[in-house]
């Protein structure tokens, strides 16, 4: 159980989120909506820690993480992996050392400076490969791949580092539909065959209503819709949307092929 | 809870997986052999230089006493008269003058130069490598073999220096110039090139506001780098306080030796500041 309480993030006079409050169970396949600045991106970023709450507490299995320090933070962010929308892979380093990557958390530091990945490691590695159908791109360098496989990588990095939560920011907002169906799918097989709870920023309302048990949306910071998808009247999406909410309206009562929810 | 399965998951077909992926799980030390193999090198040589250069621990421990001795004798630091004050200041002006001029005319003739031997503006092979190995052999005479040759070819004074700095620097900074401009985003001259612009355009506006920040923190750091090299260049002559320098080392003046050496640190230490002010204002804010 992920328990976020009046969390909040202020950049000068300026709140980029503003006192969310939110309970999130294990396993659960959350999808956070809103247009682009409403916050998705800074509340994921404050649950990895990656970016520091101004106020507000996250805790997770009764542990305080907003206060966490040193190796505690790390572990935590080990068990709350990230996958951002513009991948951020190593480019000059080949695919397989970039999802070993995900295994830092999980080895002495001495041992990861000299790259002495243990045999089970590449095991892992090359299993979460395979999971996702790339096992033979692991000799290439990450930056030779195209941005849907890259986003595959990312997700085996993720993997491996055998979280109970995924967070993942945008993660298809550079892909194609195709593609966004692969990267899409992988995050509904993790959640349902491993039971890891997945937080997803997105921008489409379609695709948050396909694959999501429940939607969180955002407008200026705060939290103004948190239901199942079903209860997405369009008057909260034109909260949520302003003027854009006939076009995404539209989109989302159009036939969605590219689900398979 | 999770993640205990998840790891279940990932170590079911163990052995299936190191099979398949024989290239991966292959003899570990045969994989580290080339990298272990060039450390190996490296410290060999090592050793071997340590020992062929005559390295000695007791000459250095009984000579370390004479290094103490030269540095009490240079405090306090002492001009004695003013008007000793007033020539050092001037010969120091002279210094920064020759570091100055050298660099701001090296870079003025490097940057033409430098598209020249970019891959990516000038394709032909041959240009390619006569461009650079003129700079190769322009910078492989370090600046002090070139003061000596220019003392003897416009005779002593700061503009056998100033030629000096000129002469080698052209060489450093059109290699570094045309390395920038090859590593420059090829995305941006597309952009240029599909809006109707021409070859030339595309340059002044695809690749020029990528490789200005670069150039100019290279020529801010080789404006650095000169004021020293122009005190060692004075030493044969070339003008400014490196002979000043020179003499009273050699006359055992040394209060007079540790006051130079202190308006160089202070002036080298002024530059530095000013320059890296500089360089943050051009190369700007980046996006985060």
């Amino acid at each position: 159980m992920l328990r976020i309480t009046g969390l909040s993030r202020a950049y000068g006079d300026k709140f980029a989120a503003r006192d969310i409050t939110l309970e999130i169970p294990s396993g659960a396949f959350i999808g956070v909506i809103g247009r682009s600045g409403a916050g998705k991106s800074t509340l994921l970023r404050m649950l990895n820690r990656l970016v520091d709450p101004s106020a507000g507490v996250i805790e997770f299995d009764g542990v305080n993480v907003t206060t966490l320090k040193g190796p505690a933070l790390r572990s935590w962010r080990r068990r709350c992996a990230m996958i951002f929308q513009q991948f951020n892979l190593v480019g000059r380093v080949d695919v397989l050392t970039n999802v070993l990557m995900g295994r830092l958390g999980h080895m002495p530091a001495w041992r990861a400076m000299f790259k002495l990945w243990s045999h089970e490691d590449r095991v892992i590695a090359l299993a979460a490969l395979e999971q996702l159908d790339i096992a033979s791109l692991a000799t290439q360098r990450a930056d030779q791949l195209s941005g849907g496989q890259q986003q595959r990588v990312a997700i085996c990095r993720a993997l491996v580092q055998e979280p109970d939560i995924i967070l993942a920011d945008e993660p298809i907002a550079s892909l194609d539909p195709r593609n966004t169906k692969v990267v899409m799918d992988a995050l509904q097989r993790i959640n349902r065959e491993f039971g890891i709870t997945v937080i997803v920023n997105l921008h489409s309302l379609e695709l948050a209503r396909g694959y999501c048990d429940r939607l969180v949306g955002m407008a200026q910071g705060r939290v103004v819709f948190d239901d199942v998808p079903a209860a997405l009247t369009e008057d909260v999406a034109r909260e949520l949307y302003g003027l854009e909410a006939g076009d995404v309206m539209a989109e989302a009562a159009a036939p969605a092929v590219a689900v398979n929810a | 809870m999770s993640s205990v399965q998840l790891h279940q998951v990932f170590m079911r077909d163990a052995d299936a997986i190191a099979t398949r992926h024989a290239d991966i799980f292959g003899n570990p030390w045969g994989r580290r052999a080339p990298t272990l193999a060039v450390w190996g090198l490296i410290v060999a040589i090592l050793f071997y230089g340590i020992w062929s250069l005559g390295f000695s621990l007791t000459l250095f421990a009984d000579g370390l006493p004479n290094l103490g001795f030269i540095v009490r004798l240079m405090i306090p630091p002492n001009p004695e008269t003013w008007q000793r004050v007033i020539y050092y200041l001037n010969q120091l002006i002279q210094t920064l003058g020759i570091a100055f001029l050298g660099t701001l005319c090296a870079a003025l003739l490097a940057f033409p130069f430098s598209f020249l031997a970019a891959k990516n503006v000038v394709p032909n092979l041959l240009i390619h490598i006569l461009s650079r190995r003129l700079f190769d052999t322009m910078r492989g005479v370090d600046t002090l073999v070139w003061a000596l040759v220019w003392v003897n070819v416009v005779g002593l004074g700061p503009f056998a220096g100033t030629l000096a700095i000129i002469c080698s620097d052209f060489g450093a900074l059109a290699k570094l110039f045309s390395e920038a401009i090859e590593a420059a985003d090829r995305k941006a001259v597309e952009g240029v090139m599909s809006s109707g612009g021409s070859d030339a355009q595309s340059v002044r506006f695809g690749i020029i506001p990528q490789v200005l920040p670069v150039i100019t923190s290279q020529i801010l750091y080789f404006f650095e780098s000169n004021t020293r090299s122009a005190t060692i260049i004075g030493v044969v002559g070339a003008g400014g306080i490196g002979l000043s320098l020179y003499e009273m080392i050699n006359t055992l003046e040394w209060h007079q030796v540790s006051f130079i050496i202190l308006l160089l640190l202070i002036t080298v230490s002024a530059i530095d500041f000013v320059s890296t002010k500089l360089r943050l204002a051009i190369i700007g804010v980046r996006p985060v």
